[in-house]
């Protein structure tokens, strides 16, 4: 047996292995019997599947609400939305009057807006699929076929199918399914995101060839490599690494030379806390807030907040969980609030800037929330605040704490004044940087926007993506300043840009003297385990070399030859 | 009598899958009988239609027309343009 190799798009950091399971949707249906049909019959055979259609759907969204995220479970919305479509309705009729079976009926009424989405592009051509889950879910229940059960797979088994719907993915258990791959899909399907979501090994857009690969096939899913292997070499077997079995480090790491770096999470949906355990992070880095505030019609209450504030710090009893207050601006309008529609949004009214100003009520309520769940909840709350940049702006917010600190008190409600920071984005706070360490406990570095910044890119602008790389050498300049500064003031420094969740930057980082990472849940693993191959002596002096080159090519040349464990 | 209003759909994602859920939802929660287009067009669809609503193709930035008729014309409209203004994009990690 010689291993076979196939090519997709990888879209997570991840590789798995496991045995083959072929999932199919949608079955052929067998041609209708010649016989006669009775209208009000199908109908209400019709009216039934919609009725089991609509439960199972709302089953769903609550179940994917609860295991990822508020965000991947609003597809389950718009399936709803189709379902209930008075097109179809129409359509479903019309076909029963022409003497179709309910099932039969229901594919023809599907028929036209499918094609009508499929000849369209991108995103349009989505559409499509939603509308074939919707299809497939109501024949199912007409013809009352079983589905392969996506929910209760043998643990280590890659799912390989067509596609995967969002109501496929949602069912599969992240902790029994090694990978999945598909003949069809981008990197924005909503597969590859569920994959994101879940961290699992994922790659889509296989093409045809795909279906060369048989049931019970062992199989490598290498999407950082964006390939397949079938039969692998004992050699390639043993490369890959399960996260679940071998990766997840659920304690801190230390670096060779016994430096303990601080490896956490960047949470935006409370669901991924869970996750963000599960696959070792010490604590969250950045607690991103805004999720309670979207979506909704009114401010969340103080005691809503206390909650789920207190909810994360159970999560991790032993470690830290960073909460950014609100962070929301003129490109993020929210219903309620009334935010001015700027020109330049992310060089507007936005973060602290907002909380000091129109929002000053809001940014209260969130202090005395997060004030009161630090008395209460297991794990250290830290609070760090957005955008700041200059020093006033900061002994302000501080003030803020205190007159809140204060109310608690006269009131004889229990609270603990937490650790407080500063999030490091705009080059105001970089220049300020000793100022600001020393009226708090830590900074902590946000390299997307310091980068947009500092570089002056617009974060979505393609023709300026090149510009917009943090191994610029005025970045590392930026982030060596801001270190050295967190540390003459006795504040530990950390980071929670896309750049903390890059392995191969590890070493950098470690050199230049970060005390704690923060990254997307999915690339905890990877980072804690270069941790652990770090020295991190031999990591200042390169760092330190890297730090002199002019040009961003000197900067990933000098960390390639200094990175020993590449 | 109908009642008419442009609105400028704002949610980054345009007039796509979440947002037009929640748009079509709004439209069956009123009395009034609802149609949309662009606004630069004569043509008006169904806005009661998750289908009708999405084949539109709306993005973000662009301008959509409404006319509703009925008992409850102008309270249909505020609560359409309040779906269409309404950011409900998650903040991914390139919000740092």
């Amino acid at each position: 047996m010689s291993e076979r190799t196939f090519t997709g798009t990888g879209v997570t950091p991840r590789s798995g292995v496991g045995t083959v399971v072929w999932y199919s949707s949608d079955d052929e249906l067998p041609d209708p019997d010649d016989v006669a049909v009775e209208f009000d019959v199908e109908c209400e055979r019709f009216a039934d599947a919609c009725e089991t259609a609509r439960t199972e759907l709302e089953a769903e969204r609550a179940q994917t609400i609860e295991h990822v995220g508020e965000q991947e479970a609003e597809v389950f919305d718009a399936h709803l939305q189709f379902l209930s479509d008075p097109q179809i309705e129409d359509g479903v009729e019309s076909a029963i009057e022409d003497e179709l079976p309910a099932e039969h009926a229901v594919q023809r009424a599907f028929a036209g807006p499918i094609e009508q989405f499929e000849g369209m592009d991108g995103r349009m051509a989505e559409r499509a699929d939603d509308l074939r889950d919707v299809r497939d879910r109501l024949v199912r229940h007409l013809t009352g076929t079983e589905r392969v059960d996506l929910g209760s797979l043998p643990e280590g088994t890659v799912v390989l199918a067509e596609r995967l719907t969002p109501s496929d993915t949602a069912q599969l258990d992240p902790d029994r399914v090694a990978g999945f791959a598909t003949v069809t899909g981008g990197r924005t399907s909503h597969a590859a995101i569920f994959a994101r979501s879940l961290a699992l090994p994922a790659v889509v857009g296989v093409g045809d060839e795909l279906y060369e690969i048989a049931e019970d096939a062992t199989i490598v899913v290498d999407s950082e490599e964006d390939e397949l292997v079938v039969d692998p070499s004992d050699e390639r077997w043993e490369a890959t690494q399960t996260p679940n079995e071998v990766d997840v480090r659920e304690k801190p790491v230390t670096t060779v030379d016994g430096i303990e770096i601080e490896i956490a999470a960047n949470v935006g949906q409370h669901a991924e806390l869970e996750r963000a355990k599960s696959q070792g992070a010490d604590g969250v880095g950045l607690y991103r807030t805004e999720f309670l505030f979207l979506n909704r019609e009114a401010a969340p209450s103080e005691d809503e907040q206390y909650e789920t504030y207190v909810e994360a710090l159970d999560v991790f009893p032993n470690g830290r969980v960073v909460v950014r207050t609100l962070d929301i601006g003129g490109d993020k309008p929210v219903p309620y609030l009334d935010c001015p529609d700027e020109k330049n949004p992310f060089l507007g009214e936005r973060g602290i800037r907002r909380s000091l100003g129109p929002d000053t009520d809001l940014f209260e309520t969130q202090l005395r929330a997060l004030l009161r769940a630090a008395a209460d909840g297991s794990g250290q709350l830290s609070i760090m605040f957005p955008l700041v940049a200059t020093p006033e702006e900061l002994t302000t917010a501080l003030e803020t704490v205190s007159a809140v600190a204060d109310t608690l008190e006269e009131e004889g409600v229990d609270y603990v004044v937490p650790e407080l920071g500063v999030m490091i984005e705009t080059p105001g706070a970089v220049f300020t940087a000793p100022e600001l360490a020393a009226q708090v406990d830590f900074l902590s570095i946000g390299t997307n926007d310091l980068t947009q910044y500092i570089m002056a890119t617009a974060r979505e602008n393609e023709h300026v993506a090149d510009l917009r790389d943090p191994r610029r050498p005025a970045m590392l300049r930026a982030i060596d300043r801001t270190v050295g500064a967190a540390h003459k003031n006795d504040a530990w420094i950390g980071m929670c840009g896309e750049m903390a969740g890059n392995p191969q930057l590890t070493e950098l980082l470690v050199g230049l003297g970060l005390d704690e990472l923060s990254m997307s849940v999915v690339t905890v693993p990877d980072v804690k385990a270069a941790v652990q191959t770090i020295d991190a002596t031999e990591a200042a002096e390169h760092a330190s070399y890297a730090l002199k080159a002019v040009t961003r090519e000197q900067v990933i040349k000098r960390i390639q030859s200094g990175n020993c464990n590449q | 009598m109908s009642s008419e209003r442009t609105v400028t759909i704002v949610p980054e994602s345009g007039l796509h899958a979440r947002p037009a859920a929640k748009f079509v939802e709004a439209v069956n929660d009123h009395e009034s009988d609802v149609q949309i287009g662009h606004a630069d067009a004569d043509e008006l669809t169904a806005a009661g239609s998750m289908i009708a609503v999405t084949s539109l193709g709306a993005e973000s930035g662009e301008d959509v027309r409404l006319i509703a008729d009925g008992p409850d014309e102008q309270a249909t409209l505020d609560a359409l343009e309040r779906v269409l203004t309404a950011s409900g994009d998650q903040l991914t990690d390139t919000d740092i």
